[in-house]
């Protein structure tokens, strides 16, 4: 059969054959694998993400959960600090009760220690006196021993032992 | 001193190599032309037609580019088996060079096919990568030169296969064949039928192939019958329209058959009956 432009049928046919053996071909040997290759990786990276994704899920639930912890804790420690203030005013009062009754124990004690050094300056202020009294009795009878002046001697040493006894007492009021 | 020698030395072959090629291609030019044994008309003519150098193929005389289509089936088949024996196995997921060549060219068809068609696009990306493939590595085949005998005994340089007519029917044919398969496979005879309005779509797709390489080719044939043309511009015509023929030949005819397919295999909304409420 002669067809213009050298067209042949057979040869078409031919060329069929030709390009559905290389079409076969190629799509087994080069498409499909590298095609499959696609999938895989692509499924890998997927995988990939996923796991990223839960563990950025787990890392925020864990972040909120010590969030929380801390939270608590902080609280806690608000707590624990009022308590300890609250019980660092309970005792600094108790301690200051404390020493004020002690300190007045110790005037009261001071007060009754002064009052019986009193009595005993006053006894010995006495005994003194006495023994001046002594004293100044034999110098006055070794030196000139006259009536009158005897009297004047006595009169003299009454003045003076009052004015001696009632300066002891003021200085003792005073202390 | 030294940049100075260096400068001289440089001007110096430069300017002996230039006399050298004027001279040369002022040889060829003057050069008696030698006995051919085809006129040019007989040259483009058989170019175009295939009507004189036949090739024999087990007894029966065929066109070169049936040689060429199954010489270039059988390196693309060799090349990928190796491949998938040797490089596929060894991918990894951080690719090297020769793993993201390979993978650009399977992508590349494969995100055409399911951007144009988003139904099944799977045995299309698969069709569009083959055709790809076929229509670029065979008219980039052509720059190699490879020789064959003919009948006559004349050694001729083996043409891009679908330089031949019949191959670019069998491709356009073949193409429509899938997207009329696709249709009546998804569509039923409705989708049959609504790719069969498109008649005309395996004799544009196969005239389209056959016009674009043919072009080249008897660009490249008139180039080449000329000794004086032989020089420097050859490279610039042939491999640069080689090139360009067989990028942009093998997208045209992936992005029609997978737009195609793609309308092929659309659902089609199921129209509801008319209620009879009247």
């Amino acid at each position: 059969m002669n067809i213009p432009l050298n067209i042949d049928f057979l040869q078409i046919l031919l060329h069929m054959l030709n390009f559905v053996i290389l079409a076969g071909g190629l799509t087994f040997l080069l498409f499909k694998p590298v095609s499959n290759f696609f999938e895989t990786r692509k499924n890998y990276f997927a995988d990939m993400e996923n796991k990223n994704r839960e563990a950025s899920e787990e890392n925020e639930r864990l972040r909120l959960e010590y969030e929380q912890r801390i939270r608590d804790a902080e609280e806690e420690i608000q707590q624990r600090k009022k308590a300890a203030e609250k019980e660092l005013t309970e005792a600094s009062a108790q301690y200051l009760r404390e020493a004020k009754d002690k300190a007045a124990s110790i005037i009261l004690a001071a007060e009754q220690e002064a009052e019986i050094r009193k009595e005993h300056i006053l006894d010995s202020a006495q005994t003194e006196i006495g023994e001046l009294v002594v004293t100044a009795t034999q110098k006055l009878l070794s030196d000139t021993v006259t009536p009158q002046r005897n009297i004047e001697l006595y009169d003299e040493f009454i003045r003076l032992a009052e004015d001696t006894v009632s300066g002891e007492r003021s200085k003792h009021d005073k202390e | 001193m030294k940049d100075e020698m260096k400068k001289k030395r440089r001007l110096f072959l430069v300017i002996w190599l230039s006399i050298i090629a004027v001279i040369l291609i002022g040889i060829i030019i003057l050069w008696p032309p030698g006995e051919k044994h085809e006129s040019i008309k007989e040259v483009m003519l058989d170019g175009v037609l295939h009507e004189h150098n036949k090739i024999n193929l087990f007894g029966l005389e065929v066109n070169p580019g049936l040689i060429s289509a199954y010489t270039v089936t059988a390196m693309l088949l060799i090349s990928a088996g190796l491949i998938r024996i040797f490089a596929i196995p060894k991918f990894t997921f951080v690719p090297g060079k020769f793993q993201t060549v390979i993978e650009k060219m399977v992508e590349f068809f494969a995100d055409m096919a399911s951007k144009n068609s988003h139904h099944r696009p799977k045995f299309v990306g698969a069709y569009i990568f083959s055709a790809g493939a076929y229509i670029f590595f065979s008219t980039i085949f052509e720059l190699f030169g490879f020789q064959a005998v003919t009948t006559t005994g004349i050694s001729i340089a083996l043409p891009a296969p679908i330089s031949d007519i019949n191959a670019a029917i069998a491709l356009g044919v073949m193409s429509y064949v899938v997207i009329l398969g696709a249709g009546i496979i998804c569509g039923g005879v409705k989708g049959g039928l609504s790719v069969l309005k498109d008649f005309s779509l395996p004799i544009s797709m196969s005239f389209r192939l056959f016009g674009a390489l043919l072009s080249g080719l008897l660009v490249t044939e008139l180039v080449y019958y000329y000794v004086s043309l032989s020089f420097v511009l050859p490279v610039l015509v042939g491999v640069m329209f080689t090139l360009l023929h067989a990028a942009i030949q093998a997208y045209v005819l992936a992005t029609l058959v997978s737009i195609f397919y793609g309308e092929a295999v659309e659902p089609r909304p199921k129209k509801k009956k008319k209620e009879v409420s009247e």
